[in-house]
């Protein structure tokens, strides 16, 4: 597990532009809801349980669950990143929502950050061989930690880098909790396949409790919730209404690798300079 | 058992080569067992294997007993669906080389495999959209028609037929319906052959794996190597035992067949380079193949071992009748062909790996080349696999009739 070299020139450059983007990300903060009230919000988080399996919420393809990622608001702080790996346990190296420097072929630089994009065709769910990784009829691709056989076939399947694999037996915590939030679902066993569910859990419980993913909080995935300048709205897609509907009804968005056909339910408002 | 430990150590009193040989194959076991422990009881992390190249040693290792199996197929489909009755004479000996490359194969994929206590679940939980799915069934399928195919020889041997008196007459019985399981063998074989090809080449968004022509490449490759090594292990045997098993007119068919399809498989190869990457020019395909030759022994490695020493020397060997009559040639050219096979298994697998996705927007180079070296205890469990499969062949050439009992050549 460990090839990792020490410092790369590409990484020395991510390095520096990281290290640049910290003091943008100082100087945007100072004008931004505070941190600290943000992560007090997420730590009130109370999720409603269901009461009965099976009652309230049924999973069918009344909602598509989508997610607009502006890369124009983006400061780069990461804060996605690591409420994610707090709410799910996640720990660095596996992370399912990650961050990186990037620049524009103009030469202008932006953050980038990715979450699962949960395609439409997802090229993971074709080629597990047990289904142990499906896409429901909301939209969401999702895992069953029971059937995966740990072939890793859909890490070397899925375009994006979106999966990883539980290489050993996890000990300790992920390292963000509680300072970035509590850790809300039950760590996954050695030896099988994870991935980002769009905090599942929090969709799942907020439906059947009457409450809307994307408008309320205690609903709506924990990088969403975090982000301080709303750059990632979440919501139904199959919904004209909703806010991430509109957004990018209004905005111009893509989509990442748009020409493989998978079809992401992740779209993403272009960063000043680039042109699509 | 006692039987066949007695006949073990009278064999190891009268060639102390023999017993030497035992030592080594019980060394290869050993490391591969401690290995395997290792790798069961610490799991995937005692391997160099990342979130970014999650398939490395080991793929290589059942991908290439699995092509080196493929003789038996073919050389029982020449006999026993088209009839060619000379043929039935090696047609034992490859399909027991196919239940070794099988066995081994799933050795390398259960240790290969997160939760090795899961290996059962696609023949339960199906995907039928899964490559991966089709090759487990069709793997699993056909393990037990080479066991139905292998049982009549099981039955006949000393072995067995000293308690079991009948066992020969049931043998007898269960031959007549070869030709019906042969049918059903070939088209499994076709299929999972073909489809450990098309595991890479559907996955869309590795331009260097992406292609039609990786199914037909595997299987063309696995026919014409799995002859070879059959008819390399035969030969190999006659001089063990210092006597013809097969006569020089079937020696001479399935060498002719063997170099056959490699020239074939080396004319499909020679198109697929000239398709991909010499006659057009896919932007994503060049950038790939740029990284590769730049980073990695790839160019070299597919050049001088996939194809020359691996195809195209095998090919003259098998072709020329001067050099085909000499034993010690047909054994090279197995040996070649193992080189071949294994070295290409490698290099598709690791070729799509470590060549980076680029999913971002921007234009920032950003995705360092992946790099893999097996780890020690990866090497382990492959030793551990080799030392299976040849303590196998030992045991087998030894104590099951896999040759015909009469008409051994006169001519030598």
């Amino acid at each position: 597990m460990s090839d990792e070299k020490f410092l790369t020139r590409r990484e020395f450059i991510a390095g520096m532009a990281a290290v640049g983007g910290s003091v943008a990300v100082a100087v945007a903060l100072s004008q931004i809801k505070p941190l600290e009230e943000l992560i007090q919000e997420e730590l009130a988080i109370e999720l409603p349980e269901i009461v009965r399996e099976g009652e309230g919420h049924t999973v069918d393809s009344t909602h598509r669950w989508g997610m607009l990622i502006d890369l124009r608001k983006c400061i780069g702080c990461q804060y996605c990143v690591y409420a994610c790996q707090a709410v799910n346990d996640v720990p660095d190296d596996m992370r399912w929502n990650v961050y990186l420097p990037d620049v524009t072929e103009t030469g202008q630089p932006f953050h980038m950050t990715r979450p699962c994009l949960h395609c439409n065709d997802a090229p993971c769910t074709a080629v597990c061989p047990t289904k142990a990784t499906w896409r429901r009829d909301d939209g969401l691709v999702v895992m069953d930690y029971d059937l995966c056989i740990g072939c890793r076939y859909c890490q070397v399947a899925c375009p994006y880098d979106a999966r990883s694999f539980n290489w050993e037996k996890r000990k300790g915590p992920s390292g963000y909790q509680p300072e970035w939030g509590n850790a809300e679902v039950k760590r996954r066993p050695r030896g099988v396949a994870e991935k980002c569910t769009f905090c599942i859990h929090r969709i799942d419980r907020g439906l059947a409790n009457g409450l809307m993913p994307g408008e309320d909080r205690p609903a709506t995935p924990a990088c969403v919730n975090i982000c301080p300048v709303e750059a990632r709205v979440f919501g139904d897609l199959k919904d004209p209404n909703s806010r991430v509907s509109r957004l990018i009804e209004e905005l111009p968005t893509f989509r990442l690798r748009e020409d493989l056909g998978t079809e992401p339910n992740v779209y993403y408002v272009p960063p000043e300079g680039m042109s699509i | 058992m006692t039987a066949m430990i007695g006949t073990v150590r009278r064999q190891v009193q009268t060639y102390p080569f023999f017993s030497a040989w035992l030592v080594f194959l019980s060394a290869l076991l050993l490391i591969g067992l401690i290995s395997a422990a290792q790798v069961l009881w610490y799991g995937l992390e005692v391997t160099n294997l990342t979130n970014r190249v999650p398939w490395g040693l080991w793929i290589t290792v059942d991908l290439s007993a699995i092509a080196l199996g493929a003789g038996a197929f073919s050389l029982s489909t020449i006999a026993y669906i088209f009839r060619v009755k000379s043929f039935e004479g090696i047609a034992r000996i490859a399909v027991f080389v196919g239940f070794v490359g099988y066995t081994s194969a799933m050795l390398a994929l259960v240790m290969d495999i997160g939760r090795p206590d899961r290996f059962w679940h696609p023949v339960v939980y199906w995907n039928i959209h899964s490559v991966l799915w089709e090759i487990t069934m069709c793997v699993i399928f056909y393990s037990t028609v080479l066991v139905f195919e292998l049982s009549p020889a099981l039955l006949e041997s000393d072995v067995v037929s000293r308690r079991f008196k009948r066992g020969p007459q049931l043998g007898h019985f269960l031959h007549r319906f070869t030709p019906f399981v042969s049918v059903f063998g070939l088209g499994l074989s076709l299929l999972h052959q073909s489809s450990l090809g098309a595991t890479y080449g559907v996955l869309v968004a590795r331009p260097i794996w992406f292609k039609p022509s990786l199914p037909v490449m595997f299987i063309l490759s696995a026919v014409a190597a799995g002859a070879t090594l059959t008819l390399g292990i035969t030969v190999f045997y006659e001089n063990m035992v210092r006597k013809r098993q097969i006569t020089t007119r079937l020696r001479n068919s399935v060498a002719m067949f063997g170099g056959l399809m490699t020239l074939g498989y080396l004319y499909l190869k020679l198109w697929d380079f000239l398709a991909t990457s010499y006659y057009s020019h896919l932007p994503e395909r060049v950038e790939a193949n740029n990284l590769l030759e730049s980073t990695t022994p790839y160019g070299v490695t597919f050049w001088w071992i996939e194809i020359v020493v691996g195809a195209l020397v095998p090919a003259i060997i098998l072709l020329t009748p001067r050099l085909r009559r000499q034993d010690i040639w047909l054994v090279v050219a197995a040996i070649l062909a193992i080189a071949g096979i294994v070295v290409n298994r490698w290099n598709v697998t690791l070729s799509g790996l470590v060549v980076p996705m680029d999913w971002t927007p921007g234009a920032a180079e950003l995705f360092p080349v992946r790099e893999y070296v097996p780890a020690l205890t990866e090497w382990g469990v492959a030793i551990g696999v080799v030392g299976y499969a040849l303590m196998m062949f030992t045991l087998g050439l030894r104590f099951i009739p896999l040759f015909p009992e009469e008409d051994h050549d006169e001519h030598h």
